[in-house]
């Protein structure tokens, strides 16, 4: 886009300039369409210069991924095209999901003596709850020590994932093209790497597992997770029932009219009252991708 | 999910004409009772937007009396002769929960693991944190006292499995993992169907610097309020947790009725509910100066280093303060669109202390008087000064203007005498500093002063 701007009497234009004059364009090709809030913009970046980290990690723990990040700000970050949607999908999942945390409201405490006598059963686990064990933990593998989101690398697609690498290492090579050791081993570390993710399962392949492990009690389970604002659970078995990845589920969801959620989600089979509630969880979420008719969505920030 | 529906039945005039106990019940501690207008407003605003729409609407519902909050599911179904209404998942809240600050706050400050764990007390997550070791490799699954090695406490026992036990936080739980002694703190999770779910927390390794825990066992002492808890971080969390929800219901529900917004009601009915809102503003502006204060004087709080220009904060801080100052008839004069002063400093951090400088000023300028806001620069030194026409500050007053909860004899609801002193400790922890020249009956010159930054 930049490299097509011109302007009059400015010559040449600094990459600030064509920048701007960029983002001006886009918005008069569209200018009634809703645009990124600062919340969205760096709740994305923060995830990508994350995954960045976790990449660079993968190819030598010894890079300093904050010297490459503070690079790629400078020149820009490679594949970006295609690293904004997932970012972006982690992103408002992770917005929905605090929201959502943020407005929860403990029941009373009443009942809680059975629960914690359940808690403490040592009864084996059945093969539902190991698979729902494994869902939770691909999920919490999705942020990092301090609570912020990022992308585990099994949920990374292959090809964003393989050419990350490569940009990372080519990156490094330069760093490192005196040492001609480390140059070399740079490219065992990035075969490596794809090998090892190849056998990784996020939560694409959790969410396989736990729709398996559910089996008839699928519509069920769904309403449960809905009515326990248990999102990711949700998002899991949509994704699974129509053998989609996770992330593009949750964006779907994350982006559906309301008039779109009971075909997007029939495979669950949810009643009127689940979808409702759900409905209305996604209505309390500022400034989604979304075209709300009754003009009710909140579209600035809370 | 409850399964019990509560419904109502609003008319086309907005008047509540029939309605199941509980939501009878809630319009009646709002003042009203069948026959008359919706007093929920948030239920009323829902009820207005169905009808004028002509469709049906499920939205979250919020809504509070006297002794819980209540949180539910409504939905709203209107026809020809006014609504129906259909409240689902009700949830009542005893408005005294106290805000118990979460634990995961403390993995900023300190190295270590945080953890979480599912109601059976197996590890879902765990990540190092800072510059603690690698977590041992497969720990997925594993239970949190196969992990942790639990040290009981001086009467024998484990506070984990209290906690567990009441499904309530814990804290100070001794355990050793992978060769080392670190503390285990967590809090219990609920699901919103309000299910015990498991334990967040973080695992300090023991000897990582103290950062959020007093040094005396209690609460750190501050030598402006002796052992008053506000200096303890978790304290001033609580409190801030505690009040800010309220207090914004409060505000809320007062310009409501002041802004007769559900209808007319008596004028010094509307005159009290502006008092209310006003009193609420000023306590919760307390409230965030009580947050602010906490975070400047967290051991090691540093300001960001971004390029600024003092010339567009000034301007924005006059674009934001212009009404307030127009309502008594003062005027500012702010520097032109082409005076720049570059200079270095944390963006929102210097927009705050000018906000407060210009409140200030317009707060204590009589009126039609004039504000000035001029940029200037000496040596390496780039300043923004606000000046008025105030009454000025003897050099009494100047040497205590700067001290915590000072307002100067002044006992009017205007600040809380936080602001000039949060101020000039956010301008020295961007290497700068904010003075001020007055005298009695001369107005006020206060400056700011930060490393100025020389432009290419």
């Amino acid at each position: 886009m930049s490299e097509s701007l011109s302007f009059a009497g400015i010559e040449p234009p600094s990459p600030t300039l064509s920048a701007r004059l960029g983002e001006l364009a886009d918005f008069f090709a569209a200018p009634t369409a809703g645009r990124l809030t600062d919340e969205q913009r760096a709740l994305s970046l923060g995830i990508a210069r994350r995954l960045v980290a976790d990449v660079a990690a993968r190819i030598d723990p010894a890079i300093d991924s904050a010297a490459l990040w503070a690079d790629w700000l400078l020149r820009g970050i490679p594949d970006a095209a295609r690293l904004v949607g997932v970012c972006f999908a982690r992103a408002e999942e992770h917005r929905w999901r605090a929201l959502s945390a943020e407005r929860m409201v403990p029941a009373p405490l009443a009942g809680a003596a059975d629960e914690a006598s359940g808690a403490a059963s040592d009864a084996p686990m059945t093969a539902r709850e190991r698979a729902y064990l494994g869902l939770r933990i691909a999920d919490r593998r999705r942020l990092d020590a301090y609570g912020q989101p990022k992308l585990a690398i099994a949920d990374v697609d292959e090809d964003i994932f393989r050419v990350l690498l490569h940009e990372v290492a080519a990156w490094r090579l330069a760093e490192v093209s005196i040492d001609t050791g480390r140059a070399a081993s740079l490219g065992d570390a990035v075969r490596h790497a794809v090998e090892r993710q190849a056998d990784e399962g996020g939560m694409t392949a959790a969410a396989i597992a736990y729709h398996e492990a559910v089996g008839t009690a699928l519509p069920e389970t769904a309403r449960m997770a809905i009515a326990a604002h248990d999102w990711p659970a949700l998002i899991a078995l949509a994704a699974a029932a129509q053998r989609r990845r996770y992330a593009d589920m949750a964006l779907s969801l994350l982006t559906a009219e309301t008039a779109a959620l009971p075909s997007l989600l029939a495979p669950l089979r949810l009643d009127r009252d689940a979808l409702a509630l759900l409905e209305a969880s996604l209505a309390m979420l500022p400034a989604r991708a979304v075209n709300d008719a009754d003009g009710a969505a909140p579209e600035a920030g809370r | 999910m409850s399964e019990r529906i509560v419904r109502g039945r609003v008319d086309r005039s907005g008047a509540l004409v029939s309605a199941d106990v509980p939501l009878l019940r809630l319009q009646q501690r709002a003042g009203a009772g069948l026959g008359k207008p919706l007093a929920l407003p948030h239920l009323a605003r829902l009820v207005a937007l169905s009808q004028r729409l002509h469709r049906e609407i499920n939205r979250p519902l919020h809504a509070a009396d006297d002794h819980s909050d209540i949180h539910a599911l409504v939905r709203v179904i209107p026809d020809d002769e006014g609504v129906s209404i259909e409240i689902s998942d009700w949830r009542a809240r005893a408005v005294a929960q106290p805000g118990m600050p979460p634990v995961a706050e403390e993995t900023a400050l300190a190295d270590g693991w945080a953890w979480e764990c599912d109601q059976q007390l197996r590890l879902v997550a765990l990540r190092a944190a800072g510059r603690a070791p690698a977590v041992p490799p497969g720990w997925e699954g594993r239970s949190l006292s196969e992990l942790f090695e639990l040290q009981p406490d001086v009467d024998g026992r484990f506070a984990v499995l209290r906690a567990l036990a009441r499904q309530s936080r814990f804290g100070g739980q001794n355990v050793r993992a992978a060769g080392m002694a670190m503390t285990l703190g967590g809090d219990a999770l609920f699901d919103a169907a309000g299910r015990f779910t498991g334990f967040r927390g973080f695992a300090a390794a023991t000897g990582a610097p103290p950062a959020a825990t007093p040094k005396d066992g209690g609460v750190l002492v501050d030598p402006a309020f002796g052992s008053l808890p506000l200096s303890d971080p978790k304290f001033g969390r609580r409190i801030d947790g505690a009040l800010r929800g309220p207090l914004s219901r409060i505000i809320a529900t007062a310009e409501t009725i002041s802004g007769q917004f559900e209808g007319p009601i008596r004028a010094d009915y509307a005159r009290y509910a502006g008092d209310i809102a006003h009193a609420g503003r000023h306590l919760l502006g307390l409230v965030d100066d009580l947050a602010d204060l906490q975070n400047i004087e967290r051991p090691g709080f540093k300001a960001a280093r971004d390029d600024i220009d003092l010339g567009d904060l000034a301007r924005r801080a006059v674009g934001l303060l212009g009404m307030k100052a127009e309502e008594k008839g003062i005027r500012i004069s702010a520097p032109s669109a082409d005076d720049r002063m570059p200079a270095t400093g944390e963006f929102r951090r210097v927009l705050q202390v000018l906000l407060n400088l210009l409140g200030n000023a317009i707060r204590y300028s009589p009126e039609d008087s004039q504000i000035w806001l001029r940029v200037d620069r000496e040596g390496d030194r780039a300043m923004v000064t606000v000046a008025d026409q105030g009454q000025g500050i003897d050099a009494e007053q100047q040497a205590v203007v700067f001290e915590k909860f000072e307002r100067l004899g002044r006992t009017d609801s205007g600040g809380s005498g936080l602001g000039l002193y949060i101020a000039r400790r956010l301008a020295r922890a961007m290497d700068g500093d904010l003075t001020v020249d007055s005298a009695p009956g001369q107005g006020a010159r206060f400056t700011l002063s930060l490393p100025a930054r020389d432009e290419d």
